[in-house]
């Protein structure tokens, strides 16, 4: 019995959501709730990752082999907890839509991760996509249902290509399992017949992870959504597909003839044109969108050195970039007024400010925060594969997107703040509450410490490459 | 000492200075790097409403780096030149699964380097104290920019050298943007524009390193001892030359110097002159001069020529300039070519010599990019047009700016002479043509210099220019500590000794202290002497 707490964290994150947006829909909580509930979640996801750090290293398969319980579940379904403890608590809840769902969503599309992360067969992986982007679905809907129904759109479209791809690939290799399909495709040898379902596959992970050149859909819904259904679509939402991803490819990993190529193009695009697009816009919250876009991009190309070390570093990247991704929209506040929102901001809301600041730096890969440290070990593993070429062009990515930050932090730090008289709905300051305070604390001492410290970090990342069969 | 006897005893023969190795401490190094990033998160932290602790901050600031300052003095104290190994190495496992180790340590170069930046980073907090504005950000980014330099500078694993070298560009890009003259926005997108090329250059060259060395360790002792072919040798060395010449500046990579030092407040100009862009000489000796000899021999060449048309390009932009900070900004990239000259001289003495205008140059470089500042903010213009005959009316700044031309030129009693006397010795030997070609831009540069002196300061007096008025003490404090250091390492090259004895009196001498490790990093290059036994 004792075996079934690894899936502890699981069952608290779906408890705990049904049971805020039941009571919020019957009405059993009071107004008075919105000061103690988003604190009393936040603890809950604590102590879920203090759960799965204390029972998550106990190795072994449930449910008929369909979740598995190894070193890479363990990194992903803690790096997300982490993110959606750190998100909740940062969030300026007078910004959000419906505290209720806004408290339910990040939980929901958490357990999404964390069942990819978990999942040893391709329904596992489809079924945990799908929760992941749900949640953002629900979140963007609360504000602009019709920014949700292009989502459900795009999401929609990303689905069919996933499932057709997943479809193609059991019925080419007769086997719904991850290392059954591993053991079969290791005796074959690349074939058109397969790369195309390959293709299809990672297509819809592109639109699902809003990766360069797939990123439209998403980036525009994105930006109309509130500060943390923003912070869900570009980083809670990209980490599902990512994982999805990682362990799909590691399957592949057999033929990379396969996909290689094509996730090198993704990522060089990602890298390059994320950094550049963030230059280009002068908006925080699509500044944020492009950083993400170009880290993430960094992350592909980890995913593409199809080897032990570079997926590590992804993996350890990705750990960064969910944090950074998820919470920086939810640190910026309502701010949607474009770049005048948060002039002075770093007088005004101090705090917040630095963590906005850290968490662009950081998407951007600026030392020595979280970010750089994942970008270089990804950047190590591209110099040992030989593509010079492309960790050339993530470099000059990186340079651009730091380049676009320093502008950010400019405005952060330097200019002076609006008036209050000139200062809309669209630029209001986030409030100030002790929970927000101390979450964007927390904040940026993960950013901070997470490659200072990073030597825990970066071994479990490994272990976890080398639990999907690398070498 | 006689300035032949100091020359000679840079060569490597170095002798232990008496007292020395008494004090050692397994952190000291780290708390040249710690120390003021905590600083800097504290003054970050500390409540100021409406500026009312303003003073304070400044104080803070200024006494960390005193503190910094009193510490490298017992480092440097402290040294035992006569071993050829890192000394107050900090090893620390810190990213095992990749190989990096917080790995830190200096030698004599090392120790150079850090003197330079420690007097660097104490100008600097002097030159800022009339900041007004911001206070709180300004010096918790300036104290940030110092961590990073001496980051570097005693980083002995080589992620976090690049880690320390990247960070530099990020508080420097900002204290620009925020502080900076009209044209700080193409300042500070230069500069991030042209030293992110270079960081870019140098990871792509340190990950060649780290694959072609094995891949299990980023650690100096490890990269930098692996056997190359040649051909990896170049591919490597020249990533790592671009990385130098975005930094340092080299011409044709100098495009960010003129607006950066001409734009940026003075405090940020002294630390962007003398200490940061150091670190691109620091670079080359440790990598490409150093660690790859085969590289070192082919390339030199090249390198002659880089610093030859980096002189001679600051020469002539010099001269053609009409604004004064324009040309402070070209006369600061001097030191660094000739610096690179001593390094393509690949012998001892001219290596010894280019450790030595790390220190000068930075010195130098520093001194003329802050006078001229001080000047032009005092004299209220920057056009050459308009500042005339000054001299009378600003003893103080014409003095300084007399110094600093001299050093420029390295003219004996300053230690540019010494640093230029033995970088020419050792390059007139190997790089005959380079040698010729950066003598003849540094009399260029010297009619650029005597240009600015008699225009500026000689010339009859402009009565339609606005009003003038000396440097302020704390200005004058910088800029006396800068060229004060000058004429102390250029008067007592060895150090002052106890009459009549060879005991060192406080210091034991910057030429004593540097020659640590300079034959381990010259041992390529040390001609092998008749009876076979190397030098």
């Amino acid at each position: 019995m004792t075996r079934y707490f690894v899936l502890l964290p699981e069952a608290l994150l779906v408890a705990l959501a049904v049971a805020v947006m039941v009571a919020g829909r019957f009405g059993w909580l009071q107004a008075t709730s919105r000061r103690w509930l988003p604190l009393a979640v936040s603890v809950v996801v604590l102590v879920a990752l203090g759960v799965e750090l204390w029972a998550g290293a106990l190795v072994g398969t449930f449910f008929g082999g369909a979740l598995v319980s190894d070193r890479f579940a363990l990194f992903a379904k803690a790096a997300v907890l982490l993110t959606a403890a750190v998100a909740i608590a940062t969030t300026d809840w007078t910004a959000e839509d419906s505290l209720f769902l806004g408290l339910a969503m990040p939980l929901l599309a958490a357990f999404g991760v964390m069942v990819a992360a978990s999942s040893a067969d391709l329904v596992g992986l489809w079924a945990g996509l799908e929760v992941a982007g749900a949640a953002s679905v629900v979140m963007v809907a609360l504000r602009r249902p019709d920014l949700s129904l292009r989502l459900l759109v795009a999401g929609g479209i990303a689905s069919a290509l996933v499932l057709v791809g997943l479809a193609f690939v059991y019925a080419t290799t007769g086997n719904p399992n991850l290392s059954g399909i591993r053991a079969v495709i290791g005796n074959e040898a690349p074939a058109l017949p397969l790369a195309i379902p390959v293709l299809l596959l990672l297509g819809g992970l592109a639109v699902r992870a809003g990766i360069a050149p797939f990123h439209v859909a998403g980036l525009q819904v994105g930006l109309g959504a509130s500060p943390l259904g923003a912070g869900l679509i570009f980083g809670t939402a990209a980490v599902a597909a990512a994982t999805v991803g990682m362990k799909l490819t590691a399957a592949l990993v057999a033929i990379p003839d396969v996909y290689v190529p094509w996730v090198n193009v993704v990522s060089a695009l990602a890298m390059v044109g994320g950094g550049a697009a963030a230059l280009a816009v002068r908006s925080p919250r699509p500044r944020l969108a492009y950083l993400a876009v170009s880290q993430l991009g960094w992350v592909a190309a980890g995913v593409g050195t199809h080897f032990r070390s570079g997926i590590g570093g992804s993996l350890f990247l990705l750990g960064a970039f969910a944090v950074a991704a998820t919470c920086g929209p939810a640190l910026l506040g309502r701010a949607e007024g474009g770049e005048p929102a948060i002039h002075g901001f770093g007088t005004l809301r101090p705090v917040r400010a630095a963590g906005l600041a850290l968490a662009m730096l950081s998407l951007a890969g600026a030392p020595p925060l979280a970010g750089f440290f994942g970008e270089l070990a990804v950047a190590m593993a591209l110099a040992q594969s030989g593509s010079y070429v492309l960790l050339g062009l993530g470099l000059l990515g990186s340079v651009l997107a730091i380049a676009a930050v320093v502008g950010t932090l400019r405005v952060l730090y330097i200019q002076s703040p609006l008036e209050e008289s000139r200062r809309g709905a669209a630029a209001a300051l986030p409030a100030v509450t002790a929970l927000s305070t101390a979450g964007a604390v927390v904040f940026c001492i993960v950013i901070a410490g997470y490659g200072v410290f990073g030597n825990p970090i970066m071994g479990l990342a490994d272990q976890g490459a080398e639990a999907l069969g690398l070498r | 000492m006689t300035l032949l006897a100091a020359i000679v005893q840079a060569s490597p023969t170095p002798a232990p200075v008496p007292g020395a190795g008494i004090f050692t401490s397994p952190f000291l190094l780290s708390l040249l790097i710690w120390l003021p990033v905590f600083i800097a998160v504290a003054i970050a932290l500390m409540p100021n409403p409406r500026g009312r602790y303003d003073v304070l901050m400044k104080q803070i600031a200024f006494f960390t780096m005193l503190g910094l300052m009193f510490i490298l003095f017992i480092a440097y104290n402290q040294f035992e030149n006569f071993l050829p190994t890192m000394q107050y190495e900090e090893k620390v496992p810190w990213l095992p699964a990749i190989g990096v180790t917080y790995h830190l340590g200096v030698d004599g170069p090392g120790l150079v380097m850090l003197m330079l930046s420690g007097l660097i980073g104490l100008a600097s907090v002097l030159a800022s104290l009339g900041v007004r504005e911001r206070v709180r950000a300004y010096f918790s980014l300036l104290l940030l920019t110092q961590a990073s330099v001496n980051g570097a500078i005693v980083a002995r694993d080589m992620f976090v050298f690049v880690m320390f070298w990247a960070a530099a560009a990020v508080p420097l890009a900002v204290l620009i943007l925020g502080w900076g003259g009209p044209r700080r926005t193409t300042a500070a997108w230069r500069l991030l524009g042209y030293w992110g090329l270079g960081t870019a250059a140098l990871v792509v060259g340190v990950l060649a390193l780290y694959t072609l060395a094995g891949g299990r360790s980023f650690d100096m002792d490890v990269l930098l001892k692996a056997t190359l072919t040649p051909r990896n040798q170049v591919v490597i060395s020249i990533a790592m030359i671009v990385a130098a010449a975005t930094r340092l500046p080299l011409f044709p990579l100098h495009g960010w110097v003129r607006d950066v030092l001409a734009e940026a407040p003075v405090g940020v100009a002294v630390i962007v002159a003398g200490a940061a862009t150091r670190l691109g000489a620091f670079l080359l000796l440790r990598t490409v001069i150093a660690a790859e000899p085969a590289a070192g021999h082919l390339l030199s060449p090249l390198l002659a020529a880089l610093a030859a048309m980096t002189v001679g390009y600051a020469g002539l932009a010099a001269l053609r300039t009409v604004d004064v900070r324009h040309m402070a900004a070209y006369l600061a990239m001097v030191p660094g070519g000739i610096t690179v000259l001593g390094l393509a001289a690949i012998s001892p003495l001219g290596i010894a010599g280019s450790v030595l205008s790390l220190f000068t140059g930075g010195l130098a470089a520093a001194l003329i990019a802050g006078v001229c500042a001080t000047l032009a903010e005092r004299a209220q213009s920057r056009s050459l047009a308009v500042l005339s005959g000054l001299a009378p009316r600003m003893p103080n700044v014409a003095w300084l700016l007399i110094i600093a031309a001299l050093a420029l030129l390295g003219v004996p009693i300053l230690s540019s002479f010494t640093a230029e006397v033995m970088t020419f010795f050792g390059a007139f030997k190997n790089q005959p043509i380079g040698a010729f070609a950066v003598a003849a831009g540094l009399a260029v540069t010297a009619v650029a210099l005597a240009t600015l002196l008699r225009r500026v300061l000689f010339g009859s007096p402009n009565p339609d220019a606005p009003g003038v008025s000396d440097a302020s003490l704390g200005e004058t404090w910088f800029l006396g500590l800068l060229a004060g250091a000058l004429l102390w390492v250029g008067m007592f090259p060895g150090g002052p000794k106890i009459p009549g004895t060879e005991f060192p009196l406080f210091d034991p001498g910057l030429l004593n202290q540097m020659t640590a490790g300079i034959s381990d990093l010259a041992s390529p290059y040390t001609p092998p002497t008749p009876g076979g036994v190397t030098q």
